[in-house]
């Protein structure tokens, strides 16, 4: 009887809302900075290897990007940083998956200030974020995005060993840069 | 519609619909990937040497790994020369500069007989996290000169090619588990003539070693450190240390017990030992590693 096979509608409706979904904006390649001032050293990290999407229909914002691509120009310390304070090998990603207040406007060339809310998560730990930035649509397929916010080491169990406090700040200042496409 | 169908329709239909709504969210967002599915292993030592040996530990391109070391007298001096503390220490500053990945060279300078000694490291292979390649193998060589002027001695002072000596280690490490870690170093050492006014108890050419380094994770910054070093073809007794290494940062702190004052490759091999026990030194390393040009 054909009813045996009806199970596979709903999979076949998902690859046909898969392929209608084309209002979403991706990226696997924005920049992600930070900075960490402390008194006594000041240094940053980076990543251009940034997972992004923005789908405005939907109102979702999802960014994420493996902690392993980071880096901060001395080998020896990624390493530490990797295996102490990140512990990429449990935790490997950093990610945000959120919306954005209002909607979204798509005139090309003029930056819009956005905000972005939803959830934070590093170290395996979960906060609620509220993160402020800009979006500029480049053309009608294209759109860069930027932010800026920051994150306490604290708040995610990352913790600085005292000795420490001098050389790695508590606070980190995170820049996102990303040129999302259709 | 009898019983059995309807079942069959929850089963079939309404499972699938109730997943796809939850699934429905989860697809809404991106899959999480990796970058690399087979990463090389880390951090199988803290720093690029470990007590006195160097380990396969790589320095990543344009780097400069810079390391103040010093060993003191024997502990059996006791309190009145602070455990060999006053009994001056040989101390050896080194600085290794990654070419690339794979390549660097280093220059160090020990007190002790006013060594220079000019050292390459190449990491052969790096071990994988699949186990795809078991260990990591790098290969170190070096050549040194002894710069005493030996105005002292009655013969002639011996010429640069007299002072010259040699070592090639193979390095050898694994990391067992986040805790474990050890690397075996067959050593050799050569000294084109080695002198009594030499600071070292060895009087042959040629020496032939195998370090075993050992590490233990007791927190995440800090490790039990272990160094053995049997001598193969010489009567000198083995070296022994046993220390701890702390990361802090940049820095990563190396404070040991070792029975040789020796802190180069060639004087680790021919200088002699005393007993472990009492024949013990402190030693202290301080490793920093520098970023240069700009990137």
């Amino acid at each position: 009887m054909k009813w045996r096979r009806l199970w596979l509608l709903p999979l076949m409706y998902l690859l046909m809302v898969g392929e209608v979904q084309a209002q979403e904006f991706k990226t696997t390649e924005g920049e992600v900075r930070f900075l960490s001032q402390a008194s006594l050293n000041e240094f940053t990290g980076k990543s251009d290897q940034l997972h992004g999407l923005l789908d405005p229909e939907k109102n979702l914002v999802d960014f994420y990007v493996d902690l392993n691509t980071l880096k901060t120009g001395i080998g020896l310390r990624d390493r530490h940083m990797r295996d102490n304070y990140l512990e990429t090998e449990k935790y490997p990603f950093a990610e945000f998956t959120g919306k954005m207040q209002g909607a979204v406007s798509f005139e090309v060339n003029q930056t819009q200030k956005v905000k972005a809310m939803g959830v934070f998560k590093i170290h395996g730990k979960e906060r609620y974020l509220e993160v402020d930035g800009s979006l500029t649509p480049l053309g009608p397929n294209e759109i860069l995005l930027e932010a800026n916010f920051e994150v306490k080491l604290g708040d995610f169990d990352i913790a600085i060993p005292q000795v420490m406090f001098y050389e790695l700040s508590e606070t980190q200042q995170v820049k996102i840069k990303a040129k999302l496409k259709k | 519609m009898d019983q059995l169908f309807v079942n069959r329709m929850v089963k079939r239909l309404v499972l699938p619909l109730l997943l796809l709504l939850f699934y429905g969210n989860a697809l809404a967002q991106l899959e999480r990937k990796l970058v690399t599915a087979d990463p090389e292993v880390e951090l199988i030592f803290h720093a690029p040497r470990q007590i006195n040996l160097l380990t396969v530990e790589p320095l990543e391109e344009k780097t400069l790994h810079f390391a103040i070391m010093h060993t003191f007298g024997p502990l059996k001096e006791g309190v009145r020369n602070l455990y060999g503390l006053d009994n001056g220490a040989n101390i050896q500053f080194s600085f290794e500069y990654a070419f690339d990945d794979r390549f660097s060279l280093g220059a160090s300078r020990s007190g002790r007989d006013k060594f220079y000694n000019l050292y390459g490291r190449h990491h052969l292979f790096r071990q994988k996290k699949s186990g795809a390649v078991p260990v990591s193998l790098s290969l170190v060589a070096a050549a040194g000169v002894n710069t005493v002027d030996y105005t002292f001695l009655r013969e002639d002072a011996p010429d640069f090619s007299e002072r010259s000596s040699f070592a090639f280690q193979l390095l050898l490490a694994r990391k067992f588990s986040d805790k474990i870690s050890v690397q075996l170093s067959p050593s050799l050492a050569y000294f084109n003539a080695p002198m009594a006014a030499y600071l070292m108890e060895g009087e042959q050419n040629l020496y032939l070693a195998l370090g075993i380094s050992g590490k233990f994770k007791l927190t995440g910054k800090s490790s039990l450190t272990l160094q053995w070093m049997p001598n193969l073809n010489s009567d000198l007794r083995s070296n022994v240390g046993i220390g701890i290494d702390i990361e802090a940062g940049g820095h990563v702190f190396q404070m040991y017990f070792v029975t040789s004052q020796a802190l180069n490759e060639q004087y680790l091999l021919a200088g002699g030992n005393g007993v472990p026990g009492e024949g013990f030194r402190l030693g202290f390393n301080v490793n920093r590693i520098f970023a240069t040009g700009s990137r």
